[in-house]
């Protein structure tokens, strides 16, 4: 479509991009300006840096709880919410089945819903139930809204796979268990990991369903809302920028692991072809 | 070439279109007239697709002219252009009825309702559509159908040129037969003119009124299809039309005889002054066995070794003594060569039936 | 068709349950609290409206409006924000187009109230804009921290990905040749946007208008954390109802509220698409 857009159009598209995602990055880049302030009370431009805080912040012993409750509640959502969403993505997107399209809508309702009540319907339910609010319960709420998101990132890369080379597989003497660890598996990796990392910091992120659920135990987000809302303290950046750094490192650490991957398959990519319908 | 019989409608002038270092189209020229129905045939790679899209305006050309009765199109955007193109993926829009895709040109335009049902009817009916197709959903209608319902669709907007990019090229054998007929009725019909891309050079020649050849982006041989038939240009354009007999031969010191590198003789209808080495072509059917070669001027002697059925036709597969690339003879279905293989045969063609290109 | 139930269904299950146990059992609870007399914290219970009629009668709706409001304000910003980026990643940025993609999903992994926190200290008085504003020109910014925009500012931040990824996926839908044969024959520009581009994709921006009203309707950070309680979004009186007045069926009836009204859009929705289609894209 060279001649359809004019070159001024498109110029003004990319600009209008760049804007936006750099409007995205502006309050990161605040939190991280504003760890390094010696001050207790935040002013621009800083005139005094310091990277104090995060000397007080490795000492602390409530960070380190913090950060160990965090840690195991994200570790647990991402395994149990994987190997849930890996099923449940075969039925969203490999199987022909009878109650397929009425399936892929109810799972995916949890996306739908507000967190802050579905958070709070879940703290009904659990004293409903008697059961004692505490981390391991925010681990179950997180899922909740975790394995439908996990779910259809799975199922994305379902949809790729091409189901005769599973029943090539059979075909060539491999049992059910075989096929499944050496052709189902591996083809679907991409999504299953990019999933792990969508599970793990979601929940290593969540703030409205924690908020209800972890009873007398704290993440690092309910702390530092109840820190931003009780009033001001450098601890909520230092914090707040090392959350997001082990967000960016995990993020990060995966794409090298893609990159390395493609680079040793010789640039191959195992995605499916674009096709294009133009051109000669 | 052949001339051009009515009034040119459209004219390229040393067309050129330039993807970065890569050359798509190199300086085409070539005149279309009213009322023709011209096909542009190639293979793949050929720049047929990248050329059309220039002649609809969906590119610009980096270099020369596109005249419609001698009007510069170059700079028309192609929704202001008075042609139209079938897509080879037909490009029906998905979200609307069979009638709402025949009349979109005249909604845009501004066509009141009743008119426009009228005439997309009345384009339903010449294009063989049933009538209760009108309010159906185009996604549920067959290949043929969809087919019949783009070119209604591009009928309906009265251009003054129809496009064609391949649009039979995805269909089996029997449908693109009929579909390549009725195409032809309408153009009778309607008189206009049509351009058609294939890379199909039997397509080409079933439908059309003059072909233009291209290879590498360039045109390399226009002519009627008799003319592109039984005087190709070159080994190309011969070799397109399917499978022929192919010689390295050069002028020989007798007048109407060209001679091999190994020193075999044949004769020719007559040697063109300029000539001085190329190929012979023999096209199979051109090529007698055993019994019917007897008398013939060129014959080669060779063994039999393969034999296919192609429906009405028989192939053989001869080997010469000589020890050339096999050759190919095709003989019809009910005189039938009897013998068996590896058997001592005798083939051979009359001179009428040498082509001599050079390349 | 019987072979492919069985692994099918096999496969659903375990999702099934869990959903069952920790999605349908609470929304049940919700919703039966909504019936039961005020401030008990039982189900056995006679069922009464009462909360229903209280919540008519007293003043929340306004907090039903605001929320209206601003996720309608929000829908509509990001739809005109995101769809010239969309149009760009489905048509013209080529490989780029995946850089943009995790530029802007790599925030979503961060909590959304260390970003939304991060605003605060970008748009506090002395903070990052005043700061700067001060020291280069010596001008000061206008004080938005706190106020209606800064709530709409950060609605539209935070749900940007959620009106993006969807439009994107809608206009990726729309093939190139439909749109150049309705420029073919005759329409203009705008003609193919409104008869072609739009009605294509609109699956897309459906899902993205939907998914970003609901949740912006609601949302509770960003009220709480930008706006500083200029506004009460019904969130806000869900969870004081729950918390603070410890009133549990009125919060119910709230959320049933909430729950029933996002439920009807969601529902319509679903039945408008086919996740197959937008999905797998074969």
């Amino acid at each position: 479509m060279a001649g359809a857009h004019s070159t001024l159009a498109k110029r003004l598209i990319v600009l209008w991009t760049v804007a936006i995602i750099g409007f995205l990055y502006i309050p990161m880049v605040s939190v991280v300006l504003a760890s390094f302030s010696r001050k207790r009370y935040f002013s621009f431009p800083i005139n005094a840096w310091d990277t104090k805080w995060y000397e007080k912040a490795f000492q602390s012993l409530s960070v380190r709880e913090l950060l160990t409750t965090s840690l195991n509640v994200a570790v647990l959502v991402t395994i149990f919410s994987v190997f849930l969403a890996f099923l449940g993505a075969l039925a969203f997107a490999r199987y022909d089945w009878k109650g397929r399209k009425l399936f892929q809508k109810v799972v995916l309702l949890p996306i739908f819903f507000p967190q802050a009540v579905l958070g709070l319907a879940l703290l009904l339910w659990f004293s409903a139930l008697g059961i004692t609010t505490s981390w391991q319960t925010a681990v179950f709420a997180h899922m909740i809204w975790i394995v439908p998101i996990v779910t259809l990132i799975i199922s994305i890369q379902v949809y790729s796979f091409d189901p005769a080379l599973e029943e090539a597989a059979f075909d060539l003497g491999a049992s059910r268990w075989q096929v499944l660890r050496e052709v189902t598996l591996p083809i679907l990796s991409p999504g299953l990991v990019s999933g792990s990392v969508f599970a793990f910091l979601l929940s290593w992120g969540n703030f409205p369903l924690s908020l209800f659920t972890t009873g007398a135990d704290q993440t690092v987000p309910e702390w530092l809302y109840a820190k931003m809302v009780s009033g001001y303290t450098p601890m909520v950046p230092t914090l707040g920028s090392l959350t997001m750094g082990g967000a960016v490192l995990v993020v990060f650490g995966v794409y090298l692991m893609f990159m390395l991957r493609k680079w040793r398959r010789g640039g191959k990519d195992a995605g499916p072809a674009v096709e294009s319908e133009s051109g000669a | 070439m052949s001339e051009v019989g009515a009034k040119p409608i459209l004219q390229l002038r040393k067309i050129c279109k330039k993807f970065g270092d890569f050359t798509a189209v190199n300086n085409i020229n070539l005149e279309i007239g009213a009322g023709e129905f011209f096909t542009i045939v190639g293979p793949s790679g050929s720049g047929k697709t990248t050329l059309i899209r220039l002649l609809v305006g969906m590119d610009q050309p980096t270099d020369g002219d596109i005249l419609l009765r001698d009007k510069r199109l170059n700079d028309v955007p192609a929704n202001q252009r008075p042609t139209c193109m079938v897509f080879q993926s037909l490009a029906l829009f998905p979200h609307k009825t069979v009638g709402e895709n025949i009349e979109f040109s005249m909604k845009i335009s501004g066509v009141d309702g009743a008119a426009r049902k009228e005439r997309a009817n009345e384009l339903m009916k010449q294009l063989r559509l049933p009538l209760e197709y009108y309010s159906k959903n185009v996604n549920q209608c067959s290949g043929g159908e969809r087919q019949r319902i783009a070119l209604a669709r591009a009928l309906a907007f009265d251009p003054q040129i129809l496009f064609f990019d391949e649009p039979l090229a995805s269909l089996d054998f029997r449908l693109r037969k009929t579909l390549e007929k009725e195409l032809k009725d309408i153009h009778r019909e309607t008189g206009k003119t049509f351009v058609y891309i294939t890379h199909s050079l039997e397509e080409a020649m079933v439908m059309s009124d003059r072909i233009g050849i291209m290879r590498r982006g360039s045109i390399v041989q226009v002519g009627t299809p008799h003319e592109i038939y039984n005087r190709p240009r070159n080994k190309f354009v011969a070799q397109f039309m399917g499978e022929v007999n192919t010689l390295e031969v050069r002028r020989s010191g007798e007048a109407s005889v060209c001679s091999t590198g190994d020193g075999q003789q044949f004769q020719v209808a007559g040697i063109p002054a300029e000539f001085q080495s190329g190929h012979l072509i023999i096209r199979p059917e051109a090529v007698k066995i055993g019994e019917a070669a007897q008398g013939l001027e060129n014959t080669v002697r060779g063994k039999l070794f393969n034999s296919y059925s192609l429906g009405s036709r028989l192939q053989y597969q001869v080997r010469s003594t000589s020890g050339d690339s096999p050759w190919l003879v095709e003989m019809l279905q009910d005189e039938p060569y009897t013998g068996e293989l590896d058997d001592e045969v005798v083939i051979g063609w009359r001179k009428e039936d040498s082509i001599l290109v050079s390349d | 068709m019987s072979k492919w139930w069985k692994p099918g269904f096999l496969t659903a299950l375990p999702v099934l349950l869990f959903l069952l146990v920790g999605f349908a059992g609470p929304l049940l609870m919700v919703l039966g609290y909504s019936l039961m007399p005020p401030k008990t914290f039982s189900l056995i219970q006679m069922p009464t409206l009462a909360n229903f009629i209280s919540i008519v009668k007293d003043s929340y709706y306004i907090s039903f409006n605001w929320s209206l409001t601003l996720a309608l304000t929000t829908v509509v910003l990001l739809l005109v924000i995101c769809y010239p980026i969309a149009y760009g990643m489905a048509k013209l940025f080529g490989k780029w187009a995946n850089l943009v993609t995790v530029l802007v999903a790599v925030p979503l992994l961060i909590s959304e109230n260390i970003r939304l926190f991060g605003w605060v200290l970008f748009l506090l008085k002395n903070g990052i804009l005043d700061g700067s504003l001060k020291f280069l020109f010596d001008a000061s910014a206008p004080s938005v921290l706190y106020s209606v925009p800064a709530i709409v500012l950060g609605l539209v931040y935070v749900y940007l990905p959620f009106m993006l990824f969807p439009l994107v996926i809608g206009l990726s839908m729309v093939p190139d040749t439909v749109k150049e044969a309705a420029s073919d024959l005759g329409a203009t520009r705008f003609q193919v946007f409104r008869e072609i581009e739009l009605p294509l994709a609109m699956p897309g921006v459906m899902i993205g208008c939907m998914l970003v009203f609901i949740l912006a309707l609601g949302s509770l950070a960003e009220s709480k954390i930008l706006g500083g309680q200029v506004v009460v979004m019904i969130a806000d009186d869900i969870e004081s109802a729950f918390t603070f007045a410890q009133n549990w069926p009125k919060g119910s009836a709230l959320s049933a509220l909430l729950i029933l009204f996002s439920g009807t859009l969601v529902f319509y929705l679903f039945k408008k698409i086919d996740l197959d289609r937008i999905l797998g894209r074969r």
